[in-house]
């Protein structure tokens, strides 16, 4: 599928409407980061969402942009409630993967000493890797609960505490999620993965802070260079795997019945007023939640961690929740289109939401600052800490990138590693990592990855987030 | 299933995950083998010596979306019920029913090496056809 891409400015190019294209697509990217999509057949997945019905203004790339399944990661895309479509495609199997930081008030000097060995404990205290089961073992009736309240059954249980949950998106909790809409096996496949990290590339890592950008804001979220920050990247394990496996099961056969056709079978979708269509939202929501909770426990293991393994009181340690974000998930928002306010279903996949100062979503402690963006690195690499800016109303529905993107697939990464310990090269850079799966360090190199500072550039330059500081890691465990 | 499985299919790059390809003489060959590959990419290769018998009865409405459907299933075998398969009999196909024996053991963790977690089988690109006498499939999973 040739796609045709005209450049709009530095860091847009539009993919104009053609074929089936309901609207047009717009790329946010640089000249050197959009040399990379020609490769793939990332611009077509972001033509292919440009067909779905009641899309509106155009179907959107971030900066990481990928080739994914069905939808690009990266994309984002809203749709008209009444005369739109919701897509678990567009949401992805890990609902509400997503990020969460925290700082602490330790510094750089005073804990180089311990890395290793607060790396070590973190790798036994925080299960993870394939199919791992975690401390919390959940009756039906409690994982119904999570399922409704997110991260509040979590504070309810001592994870953490009540503020919590005005420093993370969504306070926690989606509204509407449905118990009754998850099938045996996904009720099943919940029970004992709460508290868990998972897999591939996730994990969770200590990191300095390295570099300010803005001191005002960086102040208000209690950011200052040589900090210590703990860093969370997780999501519904396989609960939320299942919820996307069965809508995807039954609006595929929905289509078939109904004889539509799909520019690829993982875009299966179905009207948001469908009674189908609203009982994925009911199980989106319900795994939206359980990822709130389980990234809720996984904080509080590792503010235990550090707790036992420095001994030290958590006054000394002074371990915050600066935020939490979700980058894969479908929400009822309400976006200016044309002047006039409209409720719009915005799918983000693999995009964070990125909501500007004085927004009314935001709590009080954020409304001068605008929400704290998160953005993962790799383990060689820097993250960043942004915070949400008008742009991104004005171009993205309020959305944002979700972190570096990977460049290389995990075979290529693989053979890119054939002969070179991955662990030694990044212990002479000073990153202690540990990790349970065997081709895990090698598939999640730093060279698998685009570069995050120039996709973190596109997003500060064009307006859609603002920087405010660069974190650099010092240790990971990973699953 | 043995070694022989690392050449029974072939890998698929794909920047955000990975896919793989297999060839069979017929759609139960194909399926047997789609099987085969996926439980070698989780686990290597694996013993046939698991004993636990496991019906699986599927309906579809054509052939790519059975190959989902059956993927999943023995995907969620070891996500939801801790079973590796060892060994798998196709019993009968059509162009919408799967039936077919699964033998599996335990997940035990001193026994089975897990290489690789794969999260789903997505729908992206799925296709199972016959060409020239062939039958082909390509899957693409989620990691």
């Amino acid at each position: 599928m040739e796609i045709e891409l005209k450049e709009i400015d530095k860091n847009r190019w539009l993919i104009p409407k053609s074929g089936n294209m309901r609207v047009p697509g717009m790329i946010f990217s640089s000249p050197q980061l959009i040399k990379g999509l020609l490769k793939d057949q990332s611009l077509a997945q972001v033509a292919n969402v440009a067909s779905l019905p009641g899309i509106v203004k155009q179907s959107l790339a971030m900066p990481d942009i990928h080739w994914g399944y069905g939808f690009p990661i990266g994309g984002v895309a809203a749709f008209d409630i009444e005369e739109g479509i919701v897509s678990p495609g567009g949401v992805g199997y890990d609902i509400n993967c997503g990020c969460r930081l925290m700082t602490t008030s330790l510094t750089l000097d005073e804990i180089k000493p311990d890395i290793k060995e607060l790396i070590s404990a973190l790798f036994k205290n925080i299960p993870a890797g394939v199919g791992s089961e975690g401390h919390v073992h959940l009756t039906k009736k409690d994982e119904a609960k999570v399922a409704e309240e997110g991260a509040a059954w979590a504070i309810k249980q001592g994870f953490g505490q009540i503020d919590d949950r005005e420093r993370t998106e969504d306070y926690g909790a989606l509204p509407g999620a449905d118990p009754s809409t998850l099938s045996e096996r996904a009720v099943k496949r919940g029970l004992d993965q709460l508290g868990t990290l998972g897999s591939g590339n996730h994990f969770l890592e200590i990191q300095v802070v390295d570099r300010i950008y803005d001191e005002k804001i960086a102040k208000l979220f209690n950011l200052s260079e040589g900090r210590i920050t703990v860093f969370i990247h997780s999501g519904s394990r396989g609960f939320g795997h299942q919820i996307c496996d069965d809508f995807l099961k039954e609006m595929g056969k929905e289509a078939h019945i109904k004889n539509i056709q799909l520019p690829d079978r993982q875009l299966a979708c179905a009207p948001i007023t469908s009674d189908l269509g609203k009982r994925y939202l009911s199980a989106m929501a319900c795994a939206a939640n359980y990822a709130w909770a389980n990234r809720q426990i996984l904080m509080h293991l590792a503010f235990e961690t550090f707790l036992s393994t420095l001994t030290i009181s958590p006054r000394d340690l002074r371990m915050r929740l600066l935020y939490d974000v979700c980058h894969n998930i479908a929400k009822m928002e309400t976006h200016n289109l044309d002047g006039k306010d409209r409720s719009l279903c915005v799918h983000r996949k693999g995009a964070t939401r990125s909501l500007p100062p004085g927004h009314p979503l935001l709590p009080g402690i954020f409304q001068k600052t605008g929400q704290p963006v998160l953005i993962p690195g790799d383990m060689g690499t820097f993250s960043y800490v942004l915070a949400g800016a008008n742009g991104a109303m004005e171009l993205s529905f309020g959305s944002s990138c979700h972190g570096a993107g990977r460049l290389l697939s995990r075979s290529m990464a693989i053979k890119t590693a054939k002969g070179r310990s991955i662990y030694r090269e990044l212990e002479d850079k000073g990153i202690f990592v540990q990790s349970r799966g065997k081709e895990t360090l090698k598939e999640e190199m730093p060279e698998a990855y685009k570069d995050v500072s120039q996709v973190v550039d596109v997003v500060h330059e064009t307006g859609l987030a603002t920087k405010v500081a660069r974190l650099r890691p010092l240790g990971a465990i990973k699953g | 299933m043995g070694d022989k499985n690392s050449q029974d299919y072939i890998l698929l790059d794909h920047t955000a995950d990975m896919g793989f390809e297999i060839k069979g003489a017929d759609p139960a060959e194909l399926f047997k083998k789609a099987g085969q590959a996926l439980i070698h990419i989780m686990f290597g290769a694996v013993p046939a010596t698991g004993a636990d018998k496991v019906k699986v009865s599927l309906k579809s409405y054509d052939l790519s979306d059975l190959m989902v459907r059956w993927l999943t299933e023995i995907l969620y075998l070891f996500e939801g019920e801790r079973l590796i398969t060892t060994d798998i009999i196709v019993d009968s196909l059509s162009h919408e029913t799967i039936d077919a024996t699964l033998m599996t053991s335990p997940f035990d963790p001193l026994k089975h090496e897990i290489l690789r977690e794969i999260k789903a089988i997505t729908y992206h690109q799925i296709d199972v056809i016959q060409k020239d006498g062939i039958w082909k499939a390509r899957v693409i999973m989620d990691l």
